[in-house]
């Protein structure tokens, strides 16, 4: 092949290689800047990753369904269509395989089991990367305020926009977790 | 060149074994052949030296810095990209040498990783480990070809594997199959192939040689279904395509050592045979087979190819050139499906196997002359007897009288096959005379 060819393929896989990080930036913007915030109650452990570093996992209290209908099979994606409490957290109002024609946010959530009458699922924004030192203190953070029964003061602040969600901040007591941990 | 080598030359001459014009051609012949080595070694450090800077990169950026505002790290994640870019766009609009294209390649493969690793970790995008490396091996496996680059083609193989293990046998809740290794390992081949055809004794295609066939023997266990019935099926069958591939007419040149297809075939063969020659494992088989489609899409591949390879080699070679580890997969095959429910028989088989297995080695290795595989099948016959003495209620007299055996065995053999070879150096020299 001639230098010129293999260069112009090389130009390409540049664009694409530029393209898909940007692509994803824009994404995650276009939810943050436009999308409905929501909060949802959590629990954080703390996990690694080889290459992105540390992150803690979220747990969520919102992870179940009741008169779901239809039988889900683990694995299975579904619609969970969210509204918000008095308190401004998200509360789950209807599940749904396909999408539904009715004005409400909705998150897209992997079912971890179904039994009878009950589908338990995985919110998909349930890891939050942190600088390495403090992901372990925030899980002891989140301890410490179970321990002083503030649990319901742990929450992550989501943005949401036509089923894609973006986790943008985990809160202890008011405050962003890397600045609770700091404390 | 070193000083030891031209110490050798001019003892040489002195001893007026080679003249001094001679001594002379030689030293030239082995400078300018030195000119290429230096060339090597230098790539073979600016290699190491991307892959350390890469590497580091990744680790500096997990680190999570949050005292960055968002738009620094952004730029963070793309200027490494866009470095690693501009220089491997120039080594191919500059026609670089292959130091410049393996190096920058290199640092690129590991930039790419970088950036989508910041970017996932800045917006907490969720994706399992699968998925973030499932998007850098497809935005770097061109690269293997613009380039033409080795040290890139290892990478994808090492990351593909990774990716295999990760989506389809570490990560509990994915009930994935990592089909797309499959792809990446095929869009892989070309290069390789090529690279078989310029100079197969070349020390990157030994690289490849064992890097290759132990990938694969690492990924397939991502394919393995829920019940694992189909397991030692697709291992042995596995080996035995393995083993046949080493003994192709293309890898006739290599040493044994650089035939990775060869040793792990024959490795992974008696190994997992000599599981099958223990009682419990028939005891424990499965009255039923249960099986899911993605293992027998595997196992038909899997037997497809072994086929074609195996009669490849019967048409090429004739039946003759066949030996025992190629077909031992078929015996094992048809006793696995046909004697699960009977008793004893299966045991005796398999221990018969393995046993003939040995003595087909050290056969093998009688006729090359070759010490190693000699040993290596009186290795196997003493194995077996060790495992023997697990599952059998032998006095001790027995079976110290079998040790014994096989360590006379073990003298015999070599001390008969090293007179028979200073024979037949004799008879050499004698024929030179």
């Amino acid at each position: 092949m001639k230098t010129i060819h293999l260069f112009i393929g090389f130009i390409v896989l540049t664009l694409v290689q530029i393209f898909v990080p940007v692509q994803m930036i824009w994404e995650q913007e276009d939810v943050l800047t436009s999308g409905e915030m929501y909060k949802f109650k959590t629990r954080p452990v703390d996990p690694t990753d080889p290459f992105r570093g540390k992150y803690i996992t979220l747990q969520y209290e919102m992870n179940s369904f009741t008169n779901a209908g239809l039988p889900y099979v683990q694995g299975d994606e579904i619609l969970v269509y969210i509204e918000k409490d008095v308190d401004g957290f998200a509360k789950a109002v209807r599940v749904s395989k396909t999408p539904l024609d009715i004005d409400t946010d909705y998150v897209i959530a992997k079912v971890t089991s179904n039994y009878k009458e009950v589908v338990n699922f995985e919110l998909p924004f349930n890891r939050f990367y942190m600088e390495e030192t403090k992901a372990y203190d925030a899980e002891k953070a989140y301890r410490q305020t179970n321990r002083n029964n503030l649990e319901d003061n742990v929450y992550a602040v989501v943005h949401i926009k036509e089923g894609r969600s973006v986790l943008k901040e985990v809160i202890i007591d008011g405050v962003p977790i890397q600045e609770y941990v700091e404390k | 060149m070193g000083s030891k080598f031209n110490k050798e030359l001019k003892t040489l001459v002195v001893d007026k074994v080679i003249s001094p014009e001679l001594a002379d051609k030689i030293e030239q012949y082995y400078a300018t052949k030195d000119i290429g080595k230096s060339n090597k070694l230098f790539m073979i450090f600016g290699i190491f030296g991307a892959l350390l800077v890469g590497a580091g990169i990744i680790l500096m950026l997990a680190h999570n810095w949050d005292d960055f505002s968002k738009t620094i790290k952004t730029i963070l994640a793309f200027v490494p990209l866009l470095i690693g870019q501009l220089f491997t766009g120039f080594s191919i609009l500059k026609e670089k040498s292959r130091t410049w294209k393996e190096a920058s390649g290199t640092f690129l493969f590991f930039s790419v990783g970088a950036c989508i690793a910041l970017i996932s970790q800045v917006y907490n995008i969720p994706g399992e480990l699968g998925s973030y490396l499932l998007s850098w091996i497809v935005l770097c496996l061109p690269l293997v070809y613009l380039l033409r680059s080795n040290a890139v083609t290892l990478l994808i193989v090492l990351l593909s594997t990774y990716y295999a293990v990760e989506v389809g046998l570490w990560n509990y809740r994915s009930t994935k199959t990592p089909w797309l290794y499959i792809v990446f390992f095929i869009a892989i081949l070309p290069h390789y192939w090529i690279l078989l055809k310029n100079n197969v004794t070349s020390n990157t295609i030994s690289i490849f040689n064992w890097i290759l066939p132990a990938s694969i023997a690492i990924a397939l266990s991502a394919f393995i279904g829920n019940t694992g019935n189909l397991a030692f099926v697709m291992y042995i069958t596995l080996f035995g395509l393995l083993y046949s591939i080493g003994r192709l007419a293309i890898f006739k040149e290599l040493r044994t050592l650089r035939n990775g297809y060869l040793i792990i075939g024959s490795l992974g063969t008696v190994v997992s045979l000599m599981i099958f020659t223990f009682r419990w494992i028939w005891d424990e088989f499965p009255h039923k087979f249960g099986y899911q489609f993605e293992e027998l899409y595997i196992v038909i591949g899997l037997l497809l190819m072994t086929i074609t390879v195996l009669g490849y080699l019967f048409l090429k070679k004739g039946w003759r050139s066949i030996n025992l580890f190629q077909i031992a997969w078929i015996i094992f095959l048809f006793v696995y499906f046909l004697l699960p429910g009977v008793k004893v028989l299966p045991v005796v088989l398999m221990n018969l196997l393995v046993l003939t297995l040995g003595v087909s080695a050290i056969k093998i290795g009688a006729d090359k002359f070759n010490f190693g595989i000699l040993n290596y099948g009186l290795l196997i016959i003493s194995v077996l007897i060790v495992c023997r003495f697990f599952d059998t209620g032998m006095s001790f007299v027995v079976r110290g009288i079998l040790f014994v055996l096989v360590g006379t065995g073990f003298f015999a053999t070599n001390y008969i096959m090293l007179k028979r070879q200073q024979k037949f150096k004799k008879q050499i020299k004698d024929l030179q005379v």
